[in-house]
């Protein structure tokens, strides 16, 4: 053979050698768009099937994943896809799955129980999903059947409401106020204190509304050196209601990370308020509320909707006292389904196992975002 | 009376003012029509040119990152557009210079494939590069004005490579040194690979090739090569010295983001078809001859290996190629420029095998070339409409007319799915932004840590993008942050929750206008990359200056050049027939 044409087809021959060793082993950067699915992936065992399942969701190619269960027969792909994303839009409608794990829970030769924990990357954090799905073998390939969660639907009514509500009208760019404006609610921090937890310095404390009007409010620390020198600034963001009625009491919570409370000679707290239109509507009833104990303590209860409109979001803050009633912890969920009218959603808020011993009493707080206007 | 004349091809190479008429005809209606303004990187040039307008010699640019230096990236095209644009408005401007691009690359191809194969071909493979795929990509789909700019200043410099490096011409010297590196004030990743990619086969060419039998001596090629080489990273030096000096007080050590050109193609066809299928169109039909032709024919290897390399790194996350070759770069750099290259080194093949084909099957070959060439350019060109950078067509004015007006531009602000607007927003208002389309260029490490582009798009980077965003909006205060203008209902709850309030919306409700209380006023970032009043003046003129003297140094006459020219076309018209026959 002459040199020429052994050049041409060593390069031949490594191009597609090369070529079929990316696509049956991609690297990184393929996998962030290919996933974990290669042109070798199969069902062949339990795991690997929950694991193509996963791809399939982490993809959102759902006609694929509803293709390859094995109870397909008992709900539609359109179900398969609500019970994924929400009928009503609520935070999993628009996330995207960034990871998963598969944990299996029992086998047999013909089928197995495995756990699929979905990592929902949404726009306000990891939401976790579970779902224990049962894996029957079907020929040389294992099939999952789907455990489907219909939601619930809201029957026609009609839903009066009569709760309070507050209109605020503000200084015009026509008016001649002069530079008066209305003036902002009084609001009060009642309660706070630093704490040094592993990854830094956390302040929590409550924030109360004490005037007669609605307040939109948030709360900055600044850390000041035992020297008064100003270390680091951070605000409550989102570990905090920001709407309080009039007389509500708010927790919140702000996070110094990487910073040592020895370090610290004082803390500087600005609250800031404004005032808002509001409404006390709608107005979410907390039931079954219960402390539970270690191990994995927690704060459970239900949510309930008590009016006629869709709470598309919900963001239970609960606050931890010990028996003197003093804060110990303030810790939150958001919950991943919408609230609809009348029906329970139930929420689950972990409390650190080294505060749970601490723990007595507590208190929940929920915020709310609705479509079309957020309260 | 009847005709007489001979239908059959020309045997003379096609002239080069035919060849750049040709470009003119296909690619001035487009530019006229402001395509490339749809692509995903032309606000960002026109962006820092518009920052050249009015600060030609200070390159800290305060609108995007809360402050960044516009010498972490070349400026040669983007100060074209700035000077222009005092004529033509910044649009036309960026177009003008993107047009004299493509006309400068008919001109390096023609040069380049000189080097490799016979006039006749050469002027097939520059008539090929007005219709190549790749280049329509980038120039419409990609925005990518650096790379097409440098590429053909370089493509135009390597034949004085090689004459200087054969021949020891002093005028070749020159003039290779100063296009160089004024290839290098147009774009940087065409300078390190390109060096590469294109420099070293063409010295493999001066090695390989016989003058009267005889090679040029090793001692020769050496100290030529050395000489230039010596040279020219001293003038790269200099004229981008703080370019060099940002990026080793500023090396880039951010998390790497995702990108689709690093996919495997197999496995997601849809990248496979934007980022092969598009750029190399017809020239896939060919790739069997390149091997062929370019593995018999032995001064076409070096050719090949450099089209070889450049096609598997272009390949993205297909092939492991790319990870081994370039390393961590391979997680910073995106692959279409390399697809770009591959299918330069490709077009002296194209116009062997188009000689070829049209000598064998006359009118019938003149016929299907052209029509493949038509639809490789109207695919690359279309698809910037099928598959545009940004779907949403919408305009920004009245958001920048928000920012603008009663001292809302006192504080920073950021977007939410505006898309690549966010250039042009940051062009039209005189407010300043934490966000911006220049990952290299930012330094805040709220945006540095995740491995997402910018907050604008965060969702479309999943867990990266929204911690990125949730970090930035948790440090508002820090950096003046006050506003969130929002066009993607899917953030609300997050603004919402994070204590921010709707106070306005924009047009027609379409664009929400986002508030936090208490928020201080945007103060100016003394950061540590700020350059020096010096830098900046180095800015201004050094690499300007280098393509001015580019201009005039290709103005000394070169009749010798001609005469090596002439010397070589009497070696290059080699089939691997001859090629057998003369061993």
């Amino acid at each position: 053979m002459k040199k020429g044409t052994m050049i041409a087809l060593l390069l031949g021959v490594l191009t597609i050698v090369l070529v079929v060793a990316g696509t049956l082993w991609p690297g990184a950067s393929a996998v962030v768009y290919a996933g974990q699915r290669t042109l070798l992936s199969s069902s062949s065992t339990p795991e690997a099937a929950v694991r193509n399942l996963g791809e399939e969701i982490r993809r959102q190619a759902w006609q694929e994943a509803y293709s390859n269960f094995a109870n397909k027969a008992q709900f539609t792909e359109s179900d398969f896809v609500h019970d994924m994303t929400g009928t009503y839009p609520g935070l999993l409608t628009y996330a995207t799955l960034d990871k998963f794990d598969v944990l299996p829970l029992h086998a047999t030769a013909d089928d197995a129980q495995i756990r699929l924990k979905l990592y929902w990357a949404t726009v306000v954090g990891t939401s976790i999903t579970t779902r224990d799905l049962h894996i029957v073998k079907n020929g040389d390939h294992w099939e999952a059947e789907w455990p489907i969660v219909k939601q619930a639907r809201v029957p026609p009514q009609v839903i009066p409401v009569n709760y309070l509500r507050w209109d605020v009208i503000y200084r015009g760019s026509g008016d001649d106020w002069g530079d008066q404006d209305v003036e902002a609610p009084h609001v009060r921090i009642v309660d706070m204190h630093p704490v040094e937890r592993a990854d830094g310095v956390i302040i929590m404390g409550e924030l109360l509304n004490e005037d007669v009007v609605p307040a939109y409010v948030s709360v900055t620390a600044t850390l000041m050196s035992k020297t008064q020198v100003p270390m680091a600034t951070e605000s409550s963001f989102d570990k905090i209601s920001h709407l309080l009625l009039p007389k509500q009491v708010t927790p919140f919570l702000i996070k110094f990370p990487n910073r040592t409370l020895s370090d610290v000679g004082s803390v500087r707290m600005t609250p800031t308020s404004a005032l808002v239109s509001a409404s006390a509507d709608p107005v979410i009833e907390i039931d079954n509320e219960h402390l539970n104990p270690s191990p994995a303590a927690s704060l459970t209860g239900q949510l309930t909707n008590q009016s006629g409109r869709v709470v598309n979001v919900a963001h239970v803050l609960g606050t931890f006292y010990d028996k003197s009633g003093q804060l110990v912890w303030v810790a939150d969920e958001y919950i991943n389904t919408p609230l609809l009218s009348q029906i329970p959603v139930p929420f689950e808020i972990h409390i650190p196992e080294d505060l749970a011993g601490k723990v007595s009493s507590e208190r929940a707080v929920i915020a709310t975002f609705s479509i079309g206007g957020s309260q | 009376m009847q005709n007489t004349e001979s239908i059959a091809p020309s045997t003379r190479p096609i002239s080069l003012s035919l060849l750049l008429m040709m470009a003119v005809v296909i690619h001035l209606p487009l530019l006229l029509m402001k395509l490339p303004l749809k692509s995903y990187d032309a606000n960002f040039h026109i962006f820092f040119a518009s920052h050249y307008v009015h600060h030609w010699f200070d390159p800290w640019n305060a609108k995007w990152y809360a402050g960044f230096s516009q010498t972490t990236y070349p400026p040669l095209p983007q100060q074209w557009v700035a000077l222009l644009s005092w004529i033509l408005g910044l649009d036309m401007a960026y177009m003008a210079v993107q047009l004299v691009a493509i006309l400068l690359l008919v001109v390096g191809v023609y040069r380049f494939s000189l080097l490799w194969v016979s006039p006749r071909a050469a002027s097939i493979a520059a008539l090929a590069s007005v219709f190549l795929g790749s280049e329509s990509f980038l120039v419409y789909s990609a925005g990518q004005l650096g790379t097409t700019t440098a590429a053909p200043i370089y493509l135009i410099g390597l034949p004085f490579l090689y004459e200087w490096v054969r021949y020891g011409n002093w005028k070749s010297f020159l003039k290779a040194s100063v296009l160089l590196v004024a290839a290098a004030a147009a774009h940087h990743a065409t300078l390190l690979f390109g060096s590469f990619l294109f420099a070293v086969p063409v010295l493999a060419l001066t090695y390989f090739d016989r003058r009267n039998g005889e090679r040029i001596s090793i001692s020769a090629f050496l100290g030529r090569s050395v000489a230039i080489a010596g040279v020219v990273c001293a003038g790269i030096a200099v004229v981008l010295l703080p370019f060099w000096i940002a990026l080793i007080h500023n090396p880039v050590t951010q998390t790497p983001i995702p990108h689709p050109s690093r996919a495997n193609y197999i496995l997601n066809p849809i990248w496979g078809l934007n980022y092969f299928v598009v750029p190399y169109g017809a020239l896939i039909l060919a790739l069997p001859f390149i091997f062929m032709r370019g593995a018999l024919v032995a001064r076409l290897r070096p050719l090949l290996i450099g089209f070889w390399v450049a096609f598997m790194v272009g390949l993205g996350g297909t092939t492991p190629v790319g990870h081994l070759l370039l390393g961590r770069a391979f997680g910073v750099l995106t692959m279409e420029r390399f697809s770009y290259w591959a299918t330069l080194l490709a077009l002296p093949f194209v116009g062997l095998l188009a000689v070829e084909l049209v000598d064998r099957f006359k009118l019938r070959a003149v016929i299907g070339l052209t029509t493949l060439a038509a639809c490789t350019c109207a695919l690359a060109v279309g698809w910037s409409t099928y598959r545009p950078a940004d779907a949403s067509s919408f305009k920004v004015d009245s958001v920048a007319d928000w920012l603008n007006r009663d001292g809302h531009d006192q504080y920073r602000y950021i977007t939410l799915g505006f898309g690549n607007k966010i250039s042009r927003l940051a062009i039209m208002t005189n407010a300043g932004s934490v966000d911006g389309e220049w990952n290299s260029g930012r330094t805040l490490p709220e945006l540095n840590l995740y491995g997402a582009g910018a907050l604008t798009s965060s969702k479309y980077f999943g867990k990266p993008g929204l911690d990125a965003l949730r970090a930035m909006l948790t440090h508002a205060d820090n950096y003046g942050l006050k506003w969130v203008l929002v066009r993607d209902p899917y953030y609300d709850p997050l603004l919402s929750f994070a204590g921010w309030r709707q106070v306005d919306s924009l047009e027609d409700k379409t664009i929400a206008v986002w508030s936090k209380d208490g928020v201080p006023p945007a103060m100016p970032v003394n950061a540590p990359q700020m350059p020096p009043k010096w830098q900046g003046l180095m800015w201004g003129i050094l690499p300007f200056g280098s393509s001015i003297l580019a201009i005039l140094v290709l103005l000394i006459p070169g009749k010798r050049e001609r005469k090596y020219l002439e010397e070589r076309h009497s070696i290059t018209e080699v089939t691997p027939m001859q090629e057998r026959m003369a061993s």
